[in-house]
């Protein structure tokens, strides 16, 4: 379903929203953009840069609560109760995602469901409506989405797709929910007409060409992976690797994660089990209670993350598990760049 | 709405039993679920144990599916958890959830000789299938066990290995001579290599220290068993048990959800990262 909105009357949809809880990206105290709940006077500004925290963070937060355990002693007799804990039952609309980040949503559904149905995530999902904006000009200087079989208007995992013209916005629902959205406020809405449509495809046609980077053929560095495991390559690349972990917790599609008991009370026992991201740049993280270490270097985890986006995932799903948002390259402390490693795995004997 | 699969099922410990003492302790309990549950597991698969308060570890189950009234878990202490595991008594709750993993592919093996090859807490793995041969006995060709520790303390199972030479020759071993041992001195691949078991119509079935596992590959392999007769169980760090928190993975294969279960033939594939 397509319509036309115009910019001025962005803002009334997002009041017209209420009582869902409307996210947009807004300007943080560091200067960075970050997803942040609306005001309820927000202008709903979108064309902004690209967020540090991409909106992962809030279908699958940096911390989320699993179950509740507490202990009740009466005399000898000790019960024992666990407490599922889901996360609550709200709307929420997330404005100005990226289609990048729509793509890793996609992506992150297919890890997280499959033969086992993650409830955290899927609670969610199921009740976040997230409305795209297609991307004109890149928000950033290392986007290279077209590379990884996106597109700067790619529809993947999102429920409706923005694309500003100007004055005004061309809205196109793509699922159930997203028609909700704009039932919600329908009188604001006018049909597109044949003069929009062309302009919409204008836009998209070009905005692919202002990308700045790029990865020559992508699927034909995954196949060379396969022949790369052991190569020196992975040594002479993650050695600037101070393992802060910033290139998979600002992935929008890295899902690693742990789960921990935290202990409020510890007699009688009452405490929580929590659910955290993590990350494969931690040595901790395969390290067997023995002290043996499978991933015991900065190249073999490195190695990892490549090979997961690249090779595992591609095996596993036919896609990548790189959406091209470009953040572990600009967010890098220590300029490690995904490009110009696969460029090299890429280039590699030949 | 499913049950929930990151909730705990609540479990009572019916039963506990040291079966090594000192620095590398190992308990084998014995649990029951207090509100019952749907949980039928195969031979191989694991289970994620809960001691609420300190966190989940994931443990192979060494009973057989046949067993109904109980899981048994034989359990080394080593880090948090199987830590908090050994000090807790008979009626104390944990919680437990799964079954995880593939298991062992027994059917495809009715009608063969099996030859289980275990070394220290490695035995409990292979006892679930060993047990459930034992009580299918007619579905299978000769069963022989080949087991092996550092000391003869280090032995899991000590009672039950001497119940079960009446029923199937068990070739036990430790690393060093002791001035009661009658049996095998050495290592286990070493013991392997002693006793030729015959790869005709065989499966090899091999659990233990990585190392060992190692050794017991390249000497069945000498012996005359292909890759694809001979089975191990591979182990990781785990936190989800349903592959998605991304760190057991060997190549694209999740070891919680994929594994533990490989045949040589599908490990020496894979990445060797493990």
């Amino acid at each position: 379903m397509d319509k036309i909105l115009t910019k001025k009357a962005l803002a009334q949809w997002g009041q017209k929203l209420a009582p869902r809880r409307v996210y947009v990206p807004r300007r943080s105290e560091d200067g960075r953009w970050n997803y942040a709940e609306a005001s309820p006077d927000d202008e709903l500004t979108l064309d902004v840069g690209q967020t540090a925290i991409p909106p992962k963070k809030l279908l699958f937060p940096q911390k989320e609560v699993f179950v509740e355990f507490g202990e009740s002693i009466d005399g000898d007799k000790k019960t024992l109760e666990v407490k599922e804990v889901l996360p609550a039952d709200e709307s929420v609309v997330i404005f100005g995602v990226r289609p990048c980040e729509g793509r890793a949503a996609w992506l992150l559904d297919k890890v997280f469901g499959g033969e086992f149905t993650d409830p955290y995530y899927w609670t969610r999902r199921n009740q976040t409506t997230l409305v795209g904006l297609a991307c004109d000009p890149p928000p950033s200087e290392n986007c290279f989405c077209t590379s990884v079989e996106g597109l700067p208007h790619s529809e993947d995992g999102l429920d409706i797709l923005l694309t500003d013209l100007g004055d005004r916005y061309f809205v196109r629902a793509l699922t159930e929910k997203g028609k909700g959205l704009l039932a919600a406020a329908g009188n604001l809405f006018r049909d597109p007409k044949p003069a929009d449509k062309k302009k919409v495809k204008a836009v998209h046609e070009a905005s692919a060409g202002k990308l700045k980077r790029h990865l020559k053929d992508a699927r034909a560095i995954s196949d060379k992976l396969k022949g790369l495991f052991d190569s020196p390559l992975w040594d002479d690349e993650s050695m600037s690797c101070i393992r802060c972990g910033v290139c998979t917790y600002l992935c929008p599609s890295c899902h690693c994660f742990d789960i921990n008991d935290e202990v409020d009370s510890v007699s009688p026992l009452q405490g929580k089990r929590v659910r955290t991201w993590d990350t494969c740049q931690f040595p901790d993280f395969t390290m067997h209670s023995s002290g043996h270490n499978p991933r015991p270097d900065k190249a073999s985890r490195l190695r990892q993350r490549l090979y997961h986006k690249f090779r595992y995932f591609v095996d596993v799903y036919d896609k990548f598990q790189c959406v091209g948002c470009g953040r572990c390259i600009s967010l890098c402390p220590v300029g490690i760049d995904i490009i110009n490693v696969l460029d090299k795995v890429g280039s590699h004997g030949s | 709405m499913d049950h929930n699969v990151y909730v705990p099922r609540l479990a009572k410990i019916v039963e506990i039993k040291e079966e090594v003492g000192g620095a590398r302790a190992i308990k084998t309990f014995r649990t029951a679920f207090v509100n019952g549950a749907d949980f039928q597991h195969r031979c191989g698969q694991c289970a994620m144990l809960s001691v609420f308060g300190r966190g989940e570890s994931m443990i192979s189950i060494s009973s057989s599916p046949l067993v109904r009234d109980y899981l048994q878990f034989s359990v080394l202490k080593t880090g948090r958890v199987t830590t908090a595991l050994h000090d807790m008594e008979v009626g104390d709750l944990i919680g437990v959830r799964g079954p995880y993993g593939n298991g062992f592919p027994l059917d495809d093996w009715k009608g063969k000789n099996i030859v289980f090859i275990g070394g220290g807490i490695g035995l409990a793995p292979i006892w679930s299938v060993l047990q459930t041969t034992l009580l299918r006995r007619s579905e299978y060709g000769d069963l022989r066990l080949i087991y092996g520790a550092r000391t003869s303390k280090d032995l899991v199972f000590k009672r039950e290995l001497y119940e079960l030479k009446t029923q199937l020759p068990v070739e036990l071993s430790i690393d060093v001579a002791e001035p009661e041992w009658t049996e095998f001195v050495g290592f286990v691949p070493t013991n392997v290599l002693e006793k030729k078991p015959s790869p005709a119509n065989a499966i090899a079935v091999t659990c233990g220290p990585p190392i060992m596992i190692k050794f017991v590959i390249k000497n069945l392999k000498d012996i005359g068993f292909a890759d694809d007769q001979i089975y191990t169980t591979v182990e990781n760090k785990m936190k989800c048990g349903i592959g998605k928190c991304g760190r057991c993975n060997i190549g694209f294969h999740f070891v919680c959800k994929d594994g533990p279960v490989y045949s040589w033939a599908e490990l020496k594939r894979l990445p060797q990262e493990y």
